[in-house]
């Protein structure tokens, strides 16, 4: 797991909920974008299946890549202590 | 003169929400299914306030999102209770901030007349034989499996159904249960009383929240006031089991003297009239509906919904934990009858994570009680949950198996979850206000967190289809296949890890 893969998984979610969607930036609120609460719920999966655990309510209150990247660093940093 | 003997894949029987969706998700995968109910619908039901999983997540799975849509009914975006410390209303929205508040974040307050007929009629489209005014008698079994059930057709014969399995979703009252073997345990904790009715011309609370149920604790219980249409309103009073004998005489009596004694709804009935005529036209009681069936399963037969549990009312659950069981149950089924796993490895999949389901809920809905505090009431000092029965506990302790070292373990367990429920309810403060709009703090806590995860499994298995992603919820468990309608095994397909 890593920020690209968080990007390119945030733009296949977008694509599902706008007819064109924009090109998003990493402190663009994704909410703001049109991203939804099963769209957040389905991302927390995927991810965590790939060994991120954030949770739905934590992707929801800070709905940005750049907020969720610096959440996986942590983990990350967590794992890597272990 | 012998029966008509014949042959299904499944006979479902009762065709309430529980039986409906089994039945249905059975049927999508070309199974012979028949569902037996022993009356003739639409019909009369109690559990009218749904959660948004079962009207997003089911609703979509069963295909009947549309119709349920142009069924009219109230549309709710969450629960508003006079509960607790605080003494104006508190609101648990299904939206955890206004911003995130789409489609799917609300859930609908229904006729079960109307419901049920809808998901039994969407069984029927799908291929199920739904046989009506058909009762279950008998559960065909021998030592090794159940066989299938003995029913009277509407005409008064004697018929065998033969079927490989049989899902008992026949409710609270039928015996059929008793054919898995096992007990049923009932909860001391949840030992409530039910008296309820109908009214016309009740109050509504301000816009966004009129649609919502509204819960209001009084000194002997609380009061459950539901919005149906914009006129007619369910209201039903949850008292202790120790009033029982006053519910013999004037039940009409009895509830207005409940009513006067819960500020909120009193004022908020107070230029309503109870209905006297039509279905609602009755008062109606129920007791002893908390309980477990210490087993859901045996070969050739599980139970679903009532048939198998109950918790209480507060939290609207009921057609959420049955129509969960019938997911679970059609996924088992359809597994076992394509060939793919076997019966007890899945049926331990259908048991485990109903189990849990309950379990949580329990859990969730102790807490919510024991966050009223009423030192003066006999009802609310015996539900606190350091005052959980011994008996209570060791049936809980049995549920659980091994989650828990312990009646003392469970107790902090319980405590735990009930304080960080209150320090969550007074953190988002009285509805309507800012905090009281964003639900952050509640849905943090690792009881709601608990709650929400299946939920938030089937909502997203509805709106997305086979894109949905799951996991295994139970250690070494098992996954949803693509379609959501079996299960498999995730270590035989470790190349899906993505």
């Amino acid at each position: 797991m890593n920020i690209e893969r968080m990007r390119s998984d945030v733009a296949e979610a977008l694509a599902e909920v706008a007819e064109e969607p924009a090109a998003f930036a990493d402190d663009d609120n994704l909410i703001d974008l049109g991203l939804d609460s099963i769209r957040l719920m389905s991302l927390a999966t995927r991810w965590r299946a790939a060994g991120f655990e954030a949770g739905y309510l934590d992707l929801a209150m800070e709905p940005t890549v750049a907020a969720w990247a610096q959440r996986l660093e942590a983990s990350n940093v967590l794992e890597e202590k272990r | 003169m012998s029966p008509i003997i014949e042959n299904a894949d499944v006979v479902v029987v009762g065709g309430g929400p529980g039986g409906s969706t089994a039945a249905t998700l059975l049927a999508k995968r070309g199974h012979r299914v028949v569902l037996l109910e022993k009356e003739t619908f639409p019909r009369y039901q109690i559990g009218e306030s749904l959660l948004p999983s079962t009207v997003h997540g089911i609703g979509r799975i069963l295909g009947v999102s549309e119709e349920l849509a142009n069924a009219g009914f109230t549309v709710k975006r969450g629960g508003s209770f006079r509960w607790g410390t605080n003494p104006v209303p508190w609101n648990f929205l299904f939206a955890v901030a206004p911003e995130l508040s789409g489609p799917t974040s609300t859930a609908y307050q229904v006729e079960r007349m109307k419901f049920d007929d809808i998901l039994l009629r969407n069984a029927a489209r799908n291929g199920v034989d739904v046989r009506e005014n058909s009762p279950v008698t008998d559960v065909i079994a021998d030592e090794e499996r159940v066989r299938g059930v003995r029913y009277t057709d509407p005409d008064g014969n004697e018929r065998e159904i033969h079927a490989t399995f049989v899902v008992d979703a026949s409710g609270n009252r039928s015996r059929v249960h008793q054919h898995v073997g096992g007990e049923r345990i009932y909860s001391e904790f949840f030992k409530n009383i039910a008296l309820f009715g109908y009214f016309e011309g009740g109050k509504r609370l301000p816009a966004p929240d009129s649609g919502n149920i509204l819960c209001a604790a009084f000194d002997e219980g609380w009061i459950w006031y539901i919005p149906l249409s914009d006129t007619l309103t369910s209201v039903g009073a949850v008292i202790s089991r120790e009033h029982a004998s006053r519910l013999q005489g004037d039940q009409e009596q009895a509830l207005h003297g409940f009513i006067d004694r819960c500020a909120i709804v009193k004022d908020f009935l107070a230029d309503a009239t109870r209905v006297t005529e039509g279905v609602y036209g009755e008062l109606r009681t129920r007791k002893d509906y908390s309980y477990t069936n210490s087993t859901f399963h045996r070969p050739g037969m599980v139970l679903v919904g009532d048939a198998a549990c109950f918790i209480d009312p507060v939290f609207s659950t009921g057609v959420h934990l049955a129509t969960y069981a019938g997911l679970l149950a059609a996924r088992s089924i359809n597994t076992v009858l394509a060939g793919d796993l076997a019966e007890a490895r899945v049926f331990e999949e259908f048991e485990g994570r109903y189990r849990r389901e309950y379990r949580v809920f329990y859990e969730f809905l102790s807490a919510f009680y024991d966050m009223q505090t009423n030192e003066e009431s006999y009802f609310w000092k015996a539900r606190k949950v350091t005052n959980l029965d011994t008996t209570d506990l060791e049936a809980f302790v049995t549920l659980v198996a091994g989650a828990h070292s312990g009646e003392r373990a469970l107790v902090r367990t319980f405590q735990a979850a009930s304080d960080d429920l209150a320090g969550a309810v007074e953190r988002t403060g009285s509805m309507q206000t800012t905090s009281g709009e964003r639900m952050h703090h509640l849905f943090g806590t690792p009881v709601v967190r608990e709650v929400m995860a299946e939920m938030n499994n089937i909502q997203v298995r509805g709106v997305q289809g086979e894109a949905a992603r799951e996991l295994p919820l139970l250690d070494g468990g098992l996954v949803p296949a693509p379609d959501g309608l079996s299960w498999a095994d995730p270590a035989a397909r470790p190349e899906e890890a993505r």
